[in-house]
């Protein structure tokens, strides 16, 4: 078992993988729940992974694949709901940093997009989370929702004009700097 | 290229993914359109809004993790160990987890085939290795004494939650006659397990614990399945391995009221 090779390659993209995980679960339990086995099954087959290839993408298609077959037909029980907790000093931080008014309206902005996008279909928010998030290609997210590149570019399209509508206030507080 | 074109191919456009002819034809649209150059920075700032609105990552999951990642390499260079101990002639146990229905099956069906034995004497088997998940359960088991347990505090049981998932959750056994007395976090043998307590109105006591590895190796069921028992004294207990979490039930109650609560426990995890 190639636990170091494992580290270097799939362990950096727990924080994307935690982030797919909650938007498609819905709860931060369920979410460590599904990271953890993602990455427990990611290890036991790491010898399938191809070097070169996008390893983050390797990793989203088997946490999109467990969560279709064990997650989403309701079949864990729901656990203790819990607080956020602390969050990761590790985590990259904005470059700048902004003022406490700044960053107050910055992270109201970010729960209206973080619900936003839980108001979508889950293949539509499914998109959204692979290419606007995490940056796949539209080639890369077809394999892992095992879908055409023309379903997710169409999914995509109609879930950005959706998530326009609904925010459509906070789009205007958008800086150029972060374009 | 028109508006409307423009519009039905705006995703495509900012991603990329336009072929060549239709990239130009777009380029030299929004060049000229005011509007449609409007449509296309509202598309940036919306991908600028979602690329920064992700979810940090706990601590504690982060933990939970590399803390599982840990004990599957552990897991896996102990049966490596084993594979090479036996011999190149016999395959290693796959790791390949059983489905709840094949766990349940199995169960099941090793219920039956014990049924005869079990209920005549539990199996004879080897002392557990010292050191072994099983030994530690046997010794907490029997260090704690009649000593009640509490609660853990919410980190505590936040753990046993990352770690076990749903296992970790105390089973109602009031049906069985069992009134919970508390639960707890326990180190076995460096597994973290979940121990819960329960009493019968007649004073005798039931002990469940719960961790994720192996199920031990020193005792086989007759019929070579999931279920195995294990008797230390007056106190008989009933080992099984459901979704990689094993059970362990350790009890001074009547031998069959204790296995039936292992079919029941069994049925459910």
């Amino acid at each position: 078992m190639d636990l170091e090779g494992f580290e270097a390659a799939a362990v950096p993209h727990m924080n994307a993988l935690y982030d797919a995980a909650i938007r498609l679960a819905g709860d931060q339990a369920t979410a460590q729940d599904l990271t953890q086995e993602t990455f427990l099954r990611a290890l036991r087959s790491f010898g399938t992974f191809e070097p070169g290839t996008n390893c983050r993408a390797w990793l989203l298609r088997i946490q999109y694949n467990l969560f279709c077959t064990q997650y989403r037909r309701g079949r864990r029980m729901p656990l203790v709901w819990l607080d956020d907790g602390e969050a990761d000093p590790t985590l990259e931080l904005p470059s700048h940093e902004p003022g406490p008014e700044e960053q107050t309206v910055r992270e109201l902005d970010r729960e209206a997009v973080r619900r936003a996008i839980a108001r979508l279909p889950e293949d539509f928010r499914m998109a959204v989370i692979l290419v606007d998030i995490n940056g796949l290609s539209c080639a890369e997210a077809a394999t892992v929702m095992d879908v055409p590149r023309g379903t997710i570019l169409s999914r995509l399209h109609r879930a950005r004009r959706r998530l326009e509508a609904m925010l459509l206030p906070e789009l205007g507080r958008v800086q150029a700097d972060d374009l | 290229m028109t508006c409307e074109d423009f519009r039905v191919r705006l995703t495509a456009f900012s991603l990329g993914e336009l072929e060549q002819t239709e990239l130009l034809a777009a380029r030299e649209h929004v060049a000229a359109c005011s509007h449609c150059a409007s449509q296309l920075l509202l598309d940036r700032q919306l991908t600028a809004l979602l690329r920064a609105s992700t979810v940090p990552l706990p601590l504690q999951t982060r933990e939970a993790v590399r803390g599982a990642l840990r004990a599957e390499r552990l897991r896996a260079e102990a049966e490596a160990e084993q594979s090479l101990r036996k011999g190149p002639g016999r395959p290693a146990a796959s790791s390949r987890r059983p489905t709840r229905r094949r766990h349940w099956i199995a169960l099941a069906a090793a219920m039956l085939a014990c049924a005869a034995v079990v209920a005549a004497s539990l199996l004879v088997v080897p002392a557990p290795d010292p050191g072994s998940p099983l030994a530690a359960a046997w010794g907490s088991y029997h260090a704690k004494g009649q000593d009640g347990l509490g609660t853990p505090d919410d980190a505590t049981a936040e753990r046993l939650f990352a770690v076990l998932g749903p296992a970790a959750r105390t089973p109602d056994l009031a049906g069985f006659g069992l009134q919970k007395q508390g639960w707890e976090a326990r180190d076995l043998a460096g597994h973290l397990a979940a121990v819960a307590e329960y009493r019968d109105d007649a004073g005798g006591r039931v002990t469940l614990m719960r961790w994720r590895g192996e199920l031990p190796r020193v005792a086989k069921a007759p019929d070579g399945s999931g279920l195995k028992a294990y008797r230390w004294g007056r106190h008989v207990s009933y080992w099984w391995r459901a979704d990689s979490i094993v059970w362990c039930l350790i009890g001074t109650i009547d031998q069959d009221q204790l296995y039936k609560i292992a079919g029941h426990l069994g049925g459910e995890s």
